[in-house]
């Protein structure tokens, strides 16, 4: 009987597995072949990557986007994530009841869609002359009540002890959260850099919005344009759709290791 | 706590209507400005697809600065989508002040956004192009109560591209499908899948641009001239539904779920031909082995009063927004778009792309034969397709009534009554209207 749940165990995971990883491959296979070949669904690795690689170059300017997604990307995790720790303890650790009321309606905000507040956020960043900036970019997503969620579920498993220990050694509450909290809640911080870095990268109607300058576009911005002419070179797309996927993927194989344990909020 | 989220739900209100309260304005006049014109300045333009739109707007530019060196060119590539977008968000947000000075408008799109933002766009009326240079039914697009809008460029003549070579299979030829009726395409299409077991044509599921170019044809539009929707006995409307019905019912016609999917039904031999506007010549050309087995005919004709050969489907044209420099944008379109045989005779092979400018197309280099097209003269036929489609009125609630028929073609395809779904269209329609 365990043999047989064993087998069919395996067979599930086996088939979860492909179902995964199959666009993935798919993508790539088909950076490799001309349009032809993929709308005639060839699953096999074609001799085209270097021809759709010169044409993509050709019609976008792929490094600007890929530096311009990178450099928004790293900087909005950054300023997101300390944000948002910072908020996320302090809610924790200096607990109030009237702290709790303000989480609550921090947390109706995620209700709220973004598509309801972009045009006054627009206009917010507009008449702050945001448009085209780094800055106006980060602006709605800066602070997030998810993040700010997540940090401060974790710091309810953080011991309090070390916070009161440390109190007593003199250290002050900032040096507190960054020497003794930060180093303690890595599998937190790995989480919430992925899902940030990982929102950032992807994220395309608000710079859609306030980026309209060619050299601000990004990436998804720049496989957008791909698919808008009239002709549509699936394999040049399927190229840029590619090294767009790569930096996501190489983010989340350095942090896997804490990934999920961030989000269940345990620490070693 | 509650007067706390009483006032938070205010003041988010409060952005929220603030944000809307821009009254719509009314559209703005121009008149040439010499002075203006010779000061020259940078004219920033949006449009989508580099191998196309924004090559014609480079090659226009080359041209103008011979005749205005003070010209500059700031060429933005913005996917269709986007500028939609824009034009909405610009609009309610009163930033109207981030509109480039030019844009390119989907045809279908033109008179919705007029009508919705008049404050966005130029009445190009008295500006001193002459839009009679154009086809009468492609400046019918970009007008609203009777003036000028856009400056017509990208055609959309709908065409009929068929496999010479799986037709002939089935003893046929092109002029058997040239100016015929729709029930002599549906008896053609099955002489084809008997003998070769090949669909005609593909189309991607829910079928509402067939229905839209069908409609177009016999010139009758989903709204009368007082904007209330003519769904509910429509007579044009209806045999268009049947006959979609019929020609997926035979297999004479299969939907397919992706635009992908229907790209590769006629790269990859799945079907004989296909419908779509002459912006698909590009695409059809994309199998090389395929070179010298298609043809270009026109569409078939709807058995009803008025019903022609003839119909479109997508193009686009040049909007001068209420931000522009108008009087160089203005001079800039003037002679180019609506005054070059040059810019025309360039672009025709460099991009493919095709003239609405009627001078145009009486230059050499549209008589040139095609050799993807077994020499045929595709350019000119096109352009004489263009000269016979009838005017068409869109409505401002033309995508609502489009995809209320989309549900339609799904339901009827599923058993339901013709009848009763063209009145849950109306009504539809009509409820979208009240909102």
């Amino acid at each position: 009987m365990r043999v047989i749940l064993r087998v069919g165990m395996y067979v599930f995971l086996s088939i979860a597995a492909f179902l995964s990883i199959f666009p993935l491959f798919w993508t790539a296979v088909s950076a490799t072949n001309s349009t032809p070949d993929i709308l005639a669904a060839s699953m096999l690795p074609g001799t085209h990557l270097i021809a759709n690689f010169e044409r993509l170059l050709e019609l976008s300017d792929l490094g600007r986007a890929f530096w311009n997604s990178t450099r928004n990307a790293v900087i909005l995790t950054a300023v997101s994530v300390t944000i948002c720790s910072l908020a996320g303890y302090a809610f924790e650790v200096f607990h109030s009841k009237a702290k709790d009321r303000l989480m609550g309606i921090l947390l109706l905000s995620m209700m709220i869609p973004f598509a309801a507040v972009m045009i006054p956020l627009f206009r917010l960043a507009t008449s702050l002359n945001l448009n085209d900036t780094t800055l106006g970019f980060m602006l709605p997503t800066l602070s997030t009540a998810f993040l700010i969620m997540l940090f401060r579920q974790s710091t309810r498993s953080f011991p309090h002890e070390m916070i009161e220990a440390a109190r007593i050694d003199g250290l002050n509450e900032l040096s507190i959260f960054f020497r003794i909290y930060v180093p303690t809640m890595k599998s937190t911080y790995a989480a919430a850099i992925t899902i940030t870095f990982m929102a950032a990268w992807n994220v395309f109607l608000w710079p859609r919005l306030i980026m309209m300058s060619p050299e601000a576009v990004t990436m998804p911005m720049l496989i957008s344009n791909l698919m808008a002419g009239y002709v549509t070179e699936f394999g040049v797309v399927m190229l840029a759709v590619l090294i767009a996927t790569l930096p996501t993927i190489i983010i989340f194989l350095f942090l896997q290791r804490y990934f999920a344990e961030g989000l269940l909020g345990t620490i070693k | 706590m509650k007067k706390l989220i009483v006032l938070i739900l205010v003041i988010a209100i409060s952005m929220l209507l603030s944000a809307c309260a821009n009254e719509p304005d009314t559209p703005v006049a121009v008149e040439p400005d010499p002075d203006a014109i010779a000061a020259g300045g940078t004219i920033t333009v949006w449009s989508w697809d580099p191998a196309f739109n924004l090559r014609a707007m480079t090659e226009a530019a080359a041209i103008y600065q011979r005749i205005n060196p003070a010209f500059e060119l700031n060429n933005v590539e913005v996917p269709w989508e986007d500028i939609d977008m824009q034009i909405t968000t610009f609009a309610v947000a009163g930033t109207l002040d981030l509109l480039p000075d030019i844009m390119l408008v989907q045809d279908q799109a033109f008179q919705l956004n007029v009508m919705n933002f008049p404050e966005v766009f130029l009445d190009l009326t008295d500006s001193g192009i002459n839009f009679n240079d154009f086809a009468t039914a492609k400046t019918s697009l970009s007008m609203v109560d009777g003036r000028n809008f856009g400056v017509p460029f990208d055609n959309g003549v709908t065409i009929m591209g068929l496999r010479t070579d799986i037709i002939g299979e089935a003893g046929l030829t092109v002029d058997d499908f040239t100016s015929i009726t729709w029930g002599r395409f549906i008896e053609l299409g099955h002489e084809v899948l008997a003998a070769t077991g090949m669909p005609m044509v593909a189309t991607t599921a829910g079928g509402a641009d067939w229905i839209d170019y069908m409609s177009k044809s016999a010139g009758v539009s989903m709204f009368n001239p007082d904007g209330t929707p003519n769904i509910v006995g429509n007579a044009v409307l209806r045999q268009a539904l049947e006959i979609y019905v019929e020609l997926v019912r035979t297999g004479i016609l299969i939907e397919v779920d992706s635009w992908d999917a229907y790209i590769g039904s006629f790269v990859n031999d799945v079907v004989a031909g296909t419908i779509a506007g002459c912006w698909i010549l590009g695409s059809i050309q994309q199998n090389p082995a395929h070179e010298g087995l298609w043809a270009v005919t026109n569409i078939p004709r709807l058995d009803v009063p008025g019903g022609t050969n003839y119909s479109s489907w997508g193009g686009s044209s040049w909007a001068v927004t209420s931000n522009a420099n108008a009087p160089l944008a203005i001079d800039f379109l003037k002679n180019t778009f609506a005054g070059s045989v040059e810019l025309y005779d360039i672009l025709l092979p460099a991009a493919g792309a095709l003239a609405t400018w009627i001078p145009a197309a009486d230059s050499p280099v549209y008589q040139e034969e095609h050799p993807f097209f077994a020499g045929q003269r595709v350019a000119a036929d096109i352009i004489s397709f263009s000269a016979n489609i009838p005017t068409f009125y869109f409505g401002v609630f033309h995508y609502e009534a489009i995809s209320a028929i989309e549900v339609a073609v799904t339901n009827i395809l599923g058993g339901s009554d013709i009848d009763a779904e063209l009145q849950a269209a109306q009504e539809f329609v009509e409820f979208q209207m009240q909102g």
